[in-house]
Parts: C-alpha cells; structure tokens; sequence
C-alpha cells in the first residue's frame, strides 16, 4: 500500500514513528496540491516518496535528530508467520541480530541505502529519489555498504 | 554475497516498524473544502495514493497506471490489461442511432476549430459527433452525461506500451489523460470492442467528455478547450 511504504520510508528517515505518520500525511496533502504538475512521463511512486522523504527529513532536521533511527527486530512473531521450532527461533534470531547489528554499524548513507533496497524492497530508481540521489550512486554505494557488511558478518565472505 | 542479501531481506519481515497509521482518513479530513468541491476525482485520487494497493509483481513504472485502473476519469474506466482482448480489425463503430443533434438528451458541446460534425449518433446517454464518414474516421467527439467519480459508462482496455499522461485543461474538472501510442480497446454498452486511436478524456461538470483521432496531444487539448 501507499500508504504503508510511505510511512516506513519517513520513519526510517525521521527515525520517530509520530514524525513519520505527521510527515506521510503532509507528503500525501502536498501530493495532492502538486497532482497536476504530475505529467511528467515518469513512474509515479519515486515521485511520491521523493515527497514523504522530504517531508521526513525536515521533520528530523526540526527535531534536532542527527543520527537515524537504529534498526530494532521485533522480539515477538507477527501474526501470520509460520512457526519456527525452538532452536530454529534462537538460532534465526542470533543470526538476525549480528546482520542487524552490522547494519546499524553502517555509516547513515550505506545504512539508508541498505533499508530502502532491502528493508523497504524499493526499487533502484525509488531509493534514489528517496535519498537524493543519483541512480549509479545507489548502485555504488549499496555495493560499498555489502562490502562493508561482508567484513562485519564474516561468515559471508 | 547472494546469502548476504537474501538475509537482509528476510530481515525486512523482522524488523520492528510501528503498524502503519490511518494516515488516508487524516488526508481526505485536511484537504481543502472547497477544492473537494471542485476536484471531485483529484480528492479521490489523493485518497487513493494514500490506501490503494499497488500489487506486490506491479512494475513501478506502471504505479501511476494502476491508480488509472481504478479510477477513471468521470464516467470512463481506464483499465489496464496484460493483454488486450480480440477485436475484429474492422470493428464497427457501435455509435448507436443517428439522430439530429436537437434530439440529444442534453445541449451538445462544438468545437469551432471541428465545426459542424457529419453526424451524430446516440446510444444511452453517449452521444458520439462524428466528423468524416463511419468508413473514414477523422475525429469522434463522444459526450457522455455525467461527470461525477463513478466509473461506469465507458471502459477502455490499453495494455503495457500505451502512454498515459495527466494534461492539464482549461475548464475541465481536474486534468485530462492523454492515451496514446499503442491502440487501446474502447468498450461502450451495447456496443463491439473496437480497437481506438489516441484518446484525450477529460470532464467539464456535467459531462464526461472523449476525443478521438486528434494528431497530436496539442491539438487534442486545442479541440477540448474550444468545446462549448
């Protein structure tokens, strides 16, 4: 939904969950004033989110944020999940942590780059517009931020 | 490094974001009055950027033609399609009746750069202007009643290659979308699914109006604002 990668996308970058739904909700009104300057013939979700990023930057630029939001894995299952047996749970969780961890080690641009491509599932084209950037940015630098996980998390070399 | 990646993105599914907000109700609550007025559809469309789902395979290229396909402009659907359906090659127009224009159920729009159409025909409550002949099509100027965010009287089919484009009109409620490129299909009630040309669709508070067979976008958006 629209409106659920909206939100992810500004609370990962605003890093607070009420600044994120505030700075959706501002990117959809604003969205909605700019509709008719939407002709371009580009795709319309990077436009979109290029909005909500905004939006989610300002806000955590208001809040005297400078860091982003460290990334946290949910203790419980959601609804829905298969259920793991109990070592696979442990073990699934260990390992879940020490990537989550070397995520959050990342540098604010490779962690960002690292959430939209793979945590957000946004396309390449999306997390540039998203982060501000150019597409064989995203490119370099999501290689960059592997590269430096694959240090951290050596079992991946 | 494939390992890698495929970790972090079972990682997505664990990760602890907040449940999404009801951001839409707040959206559609702080959108201007009096716009809501004016902008039935664009109202419709900000809320639909909000709640509708983009399904999981959708290219991202076509996000923009999937709000398209749910919503239409005034009383045609836009509908996008993986593949078209069969039509006949020489289809028949399905223009319904002709009829002399006073006998249409509501005041007919003209064009002057069109003038005087070569006929008029009358299905329902579509009644389509027809200049050149039903063999030799030059432009179909289709004026349907209503203009109000309910899909329902025309369809049109396009698949993946037709261009859509939001166009700003002067006096239309809300922008028009320009269809072109690949023929798309035009179905009507009561009428064969025929294969259209470029297409401008736009409304203008009572009708919902379509012009097909322009040449370009410039002069589909010259005609519509000349129609009075």
């Amino acid at each position: 939904m629209h409106q659920g990668i909206a939100f992810r996308t500004a609370y990962l970058i605003a890093g607070s969950s009420s600044d994120a739904e505030e700075a959706a909700h501002d990117a959809f009104v604003k969205a909605f004033g700019a509709l008719g300057r939407f002709r371009r013939r580009e795709p319309f979700r990077p436009w979109l989110l290029a909005i909500v990023a905004n939006e989610a930057r300002n806000r955590r630029r208001s809040a005297g944020r400078r860091h982003a939001l460290a990334l946290r894995a949910a203790e419980e299952i959601r609804p829905g999940d298969a259920a793991p047996s109990p070592e696979a749970a442990v073990l699934g969780r260990e390992q879940r942590g020490v990537v989550l961890e070397a995520v959050n080690r990342l540098s604010e641009e490779h962690r960002l780059v690292v959430a939209c491509r793979y945590f957000l599932d946004l396309s390449e084209a999306e997390t540039a517009s998203v982060l501000g950037i150019r597409r064989g940015t995203v490119k370099s630098r999501l290689s960059r931020a592997l590269e430096r996980l694959r240090e951290e998390v050596p079992a991946h070399d | 490094m494939i390992e890698l990646e495929r970790e972090l993105r079972g990682l997505a599914a664990a990760l602890d974001f907040p449940e999404t907000p009801d951001i839409a109700s707040n959206v559609r609550r702080h959108l201007p009055e009096r716009r809501r007025a004016a902008w039935p559809w664009r109202i419709a469309l900000a809320v639909a950027i909000a709640v509708l789902a983009v399904g999981a395979g959708f290219a991202v290229p076509q996000a923009r033609t999937a709000i398209l396909r749910l919503f239409g402009i005034g009383a045609v659907q836009i509908e996008f399609v993986d593949r078209l359906p069969e039509v006949r090659p020489a289809a028949p127009l399905g223009l319904g009746t002709a009829i002399d224009p006073a006998d249409a159920p509501f005041p007919l729009l003209r064009s002057k750069l069109l003038g005087n159409p070569d006929g008029v025909y009358r299905r329902g409550d579509v009644v389509t202007l027809l200049y050149g002949t039903p063999e030799r099509v030059r432009i179909l100027v289709t004026e349907i009643a209503g203009s109000d965010f309910t899909p329902q009287v025309g369809k049109k089919l396009a698949a993946g290659g037709t261009h859509v484009e939001f166009v700003p009109i002067r006096g239309s409620i809300g922008p028009g979308v320009w269809i072109e490129g690949r023929p798309h299909v035009v179905l009507f009630p009561g009428g064969p699914p025929r294969l259209a040309a470029n297409t401008l669709i736009w409304t203008n508070g009572r009708l919902t109006l379509r012009l097909e067979g322009a040449a370009s976008l410039r002069q589909a958006v010259a005609i519509a604002e000349t129609l009075e």
